[in-house]
């Protein structure tokens, strides 16, 4: 529905846009892009790596605690960003009482512009790299990373040049999602007064009352986003990324000790205090002083609408894209193929624009198809169901893409040869290995549906809340105090699949223990 | 039709039963208050009528409205800028509003050509500045166009153009003076700002109690949510160490935006509709409505809280037709990338 945008005409406003902003959204975009790539990839790459490869105090608490920030939905660590490093914010009334210092005295720059943007976005995001990396390096064989040794590498050489070209592919796709997820932020670099793509997408639509040119700008994003995956699998093609052998053996912990364990857990605990340590506190802060008579009936139901909504979604998007990949794999249909990459760019539509996309979609199936009787997809729990699907699918693809390709061509061979194939082989050779994939692609869902809110907003039944829609109804109007409640309530819904996904982390590999 | 169909069939029916209530009236809406659901079951109890709700942005709800066409449950059309009633209206989805007594207690320019929408609230575009660095002589009948005057460099704070609230503003100027005046008028009124664009309303306020800038341009009721204490110790120190002014007071008047409904051409309970927007300009609601988001009220004889009419009361409104915000509204935007104001 969005790209066929494309197709219509053209209005009077892309010459406006031209001539004018087109280059401000392009070039912030961009900056965004490789800021937040590089950041993340860092943050990611490095602190899987520490916790892999490394024994240490701390190290298992760290292990999972990594993944907390993906609770916080950039938008909220925007707000609260705000809220302590502005001039006159907690942080540097803080600094200013310490050494008594002048009212006029700002000590933390800045914070809202593209690097702080930079920084909320790959504070949040890094976990979906950390996720991929830190699998992938515990998957890794430990021969090679002796044979490493041996030719007299460093612990630094080991790990980019042999560690890191090995992962590279799970680690492109966990880098996909934090492009697709940044560039179709709209709160964070709205707060932030930044212009990007996402941006002049909104302005051209709520300002100027032009949707269509509005969704052929989001079109053109998605090209480039399309382009983008293009590229990448073509460049991977020709590699084999399968391991031969499946005979496991976990690669030994080098025992740190001292003032390197310390820099260590220094390393990695700091991602955690900014991404998820500071704004929850900011958060509660704000609720305590705000009052806590939210915690009402009407609470409640948004909270259990939010749940039972995120795990329904989660559950039929995992089997959707387990399907989907498991035909890629052994029928080779290109169809799915495309379908897949298809679905996955839902993720990197900014979300109001793909609700609208949705709408227009169901109103043509509400009248073409289901015209004759009374019931509608527009407004409906299973619209929305559906919806949520569309937005995430990409999620739940990258893990079972990463998934299959750890399974090696072999062991589907062997299984054919014992006459096993189609459903037989999915189901009893496949899904057993895929069982973490398959969860944690229902974790990951379930926590982006927990902070989904534009989707929600224009699809949902009358009288029904989900906890972000009841944090966006005051955030909307920055009254961040009454916010805070919910915006702890969805932080703290969304660490329930974490917890999971981590306990499911800390069992996945018992030989690690 | 095969099993999988009737399952699905079944199940949006079960979803679905809400809607075969005989009284009811559904609202859209983008007005958000924590106060809403006590007004709404106030009238469910005066009247037996029950609220349905969708809250959410204007323009998505515009969308689902077009959709949904013939076939749309929507009643009401409830929002908080001028801009997306003229929307609603220029597509054709409302009708006429017909009640005497609507019209008997709403001015003609707060309500829609053709009555086809009516304000609930008003709020003003004001400045407000810092007695410590502004001078009586400077703050004396300022108006917006002043701001574009070289004595104002680098002192004036404002949000972003992509805030509606600043393109209702523009619209008005182009509205009286025209593009390319206006135009010009924002060239210069740009190379005064203090610092980028950023922030929220309250954050302007913010930026003049601390030195950061000596002028703001931001709501009015925003100094009275400040001032409650509601949004915190450090807001309401800042509200406290500026003033308001009300611009263009021997001219035009300031500034004036609204809060406002209409009802839709197909909507299912017109009636009910009605007599939900009787209600919410009624003395009693109205004066509670106030009371909660420190709007100013429609009725002549009701009074603005406390707090926000110790700023004034009885200043000059301007008259400009809050239609024309709507059909400004793209010039304004374009107009303000052409000038930069980011």
């Amino acid at each position: 529905m969005v790209l066929a945008s494309l197709l219509g005409d053209y209005s009077d406003n892309w010459a406006h846009l031209y001539d004018y902003v087109l280059v401000d959204y392009i070039s912030n975009t961009l900056y965004l892009i490789i800021g937040v790539s590089l950041l993340s990839l860092l943050i990611g790459t490095v602190t899987a790596w520490i916790v892999t490869t490394y024994d240490f105090f701390g190290k298992r608490f760290l292990e999972w605690a990594l993944i907390l920030p993906l609770a916080t939905p950039p938008y909220i660590l925007a707000y609260t960003f705000t809220g302590f490093f502005d001039a006159f914010g907690t942080a540097n009334n803080f600094i200013r009482d310490i050494f008594s210092l002048d009212q006029s005295f700002i000590f933390f720059p800045n914070i809202r512009n593209i690097y702080g943007a930079v920084i909320v976005f790959s504070f949040t995001l890094y976990p979906y790299i950390y996720l991929v990396s830190r699998s992938a390096f515990l998957n890794q064989s430990r021969s090679m990373l002796e044979a490493g040794r041996m030719l007299g590498l460093s612990q630094f050489e080991i790990f980019y040049k042999l560690s890191l070209p090995i992962i590279r592919p799970a680690v492109i796709g966990g880098l996909m999602l934090v492009i697709m997820e940044t560039i179709s932020d709209f709160g964070a670099v709205d707060h932030f007064a930044i212009q990007t793509f996402t941006t002049g997408v909104f302005r051209t639509w709520h300002g100027m009352y032009d949707l269509k040119t509005a969704m052929q700008l989001a079109s053109i994003l998605l090209i480039f986003v399309a382009t983008f995956v293009w590229i990448e699998k073509i460049s991977r093609k020709k590699a084999l990324y399968t391991s031969g052998t499946s005979t496991f053996k976990p690669t030994k912990k080098i025992k740190l000790l001292k003032y390197k364990a310390f820099i260590s857990f220094f390393i990695c605990f700091i991602p955690i205090l900014i991404g998820f340590i500071l704004p929850i506190t900011e958060l509660i802060i704000w609720a305590i002083s705000y009052n806590l008579s939210f915690f009402n009936e009407k609470f409640l139901l948004a909270a259990m609408n939010t749940i039972l909504l995120s795990i329904t979604a989660a559950v039929l998007c995992a089997s959707i894209a387990l399907i989907i990949n498991f035909s890629i794999r052994f029928k080779k249909y290109r169809f799915s193929n495309f379908l897949s990459s298809f679905l996955s760019l839902g993720y990197a539509v900014p979300g109001l624009i793909l609700a609208v996309g949705i709408v227009q979609l169901f109103a043509l199936i509400d009248q073409n198809i289901l015209f004759n009787s009374d019931i509608i997809l527009t407004g409906s729990i299973v619209g929305l169901i559906f919806a949520y699907i569309i937005k995430s699918y990409a999620l739940a693809n990258s893990t079972f893409e990463s998934g299959f390709q750890r399974i090696s061509t072999n062991l589907d061979d062997s299984a054919r040869t014992l006459k096993s194939s189609g459903w037989n082989l999915l189901s009893r050779v496949h899904l057993p290995l895929l069982k973490t994939s398959f969860l944690t692609s229902i974790l990951m869902v379930t926590s982006e549906v927990v902070k989904e809110l534009p989707a929600t907003l224009i699809l949902r039944p009358f009288n029904f809340d989900t906890l972000a829609v009841a944090t966006y109804i005051y955030a909307a109007e920055e009254r961040m105090f009454q916010a805070a409640a919910p915006a702890i309530a969805i932080m703290l819904v969304g660490l329930i699949p974490i917890i999971l996904l981590t306990k499911m982390i800390s069992s996945s590999r018992p030989m690690d223990k | 039709m095969n099993k999988f169909q009737k399952l699905i069939i079944t199940l949006t029916t079960i979803i679905f039963s809400a809607s075969a209530l005989a009284s009811e009236v559904n609202v859209y809406t983008s007005r958000h208050y924590d106060s809403d659901d006590a007004l709404y079951a106030e009238f469910t109890k005066k009247t037996g009528i029950k609220v349905n709700i969708i809250s959410g942005n204007g323009s998505a709800l515009i969308e689902r409205l077009r959709v949904e066409g013939k076939n749309s449950p929507a009643d009401i059309y409830f929002t908080v800028d001028a801009g997306n009633l003229w929307k609603v209206q220029k597509e054709g989805y409302f009708k006429a509003i017909n009640s005497e007594s609507i019209k008997s207690v709403v001015p003609e320019n707060l309500r829609g050509p053709n009555d086809e929408w009516v304000a609930i609230a008003k709020r003003a575009r004001v400045i407000y500045y810092n007695p410590k660095s502004v001078t009586k002589n400077e703050i004396n009948n300022l108006s917006y166009e002043d701001l574009a005057e070289p004595e104002w460099k680098g002192r004036i704070a404002i949000r972003s153009s992509s805030n509606m609230y600043n393109q209702s503003l523009v619209a008005s100027l182009i509205s009286n003076h025209g593009i390319e005046k206006t135009e010009n008028w924002a060239k210069k009124f740009v190379t005064n700002f203090a610092r980028n664009p950023q922030g929220s309303d309250r954050a302007q306020i913010v930026a003049v109690a601390n030195g950061e800038a000596d002028i703001a341009i931001a709501n009015s009721y925003y100094i009275g949510i400040m001032l409650s204490g509601k949004s915190g110790n450090d807001q309401l120190e800042a509200a406290k160490k500026v003033k308001m002014h009300f611009p263009n007071q021997d001219n035009r008047g300031t500034h004036i935006n609204i809060s406002g409904a209409g009802i839709l051409k197909n909507s299912p309970n017109s009636e009910n509709a009605i007599k939900f927007l009787e209600f919410l300009l009624s003395e009693d609601v109205q004066q509670y409505m106030v009371n909660i988001s420190f709007e100013y009220p429609i009725l002549d004889n009701v009074d603005p809280h406390a707090s926000i009419a110790s700023f004034g009361v009885g200043f000059k409104e301007d008259r400009t037709s809050v239609a024309d915000y709507g059909k400004y509204n793209p010039d304004a935007i374009r107009l303000m990338d052409r000038t930069g104001w980011k």
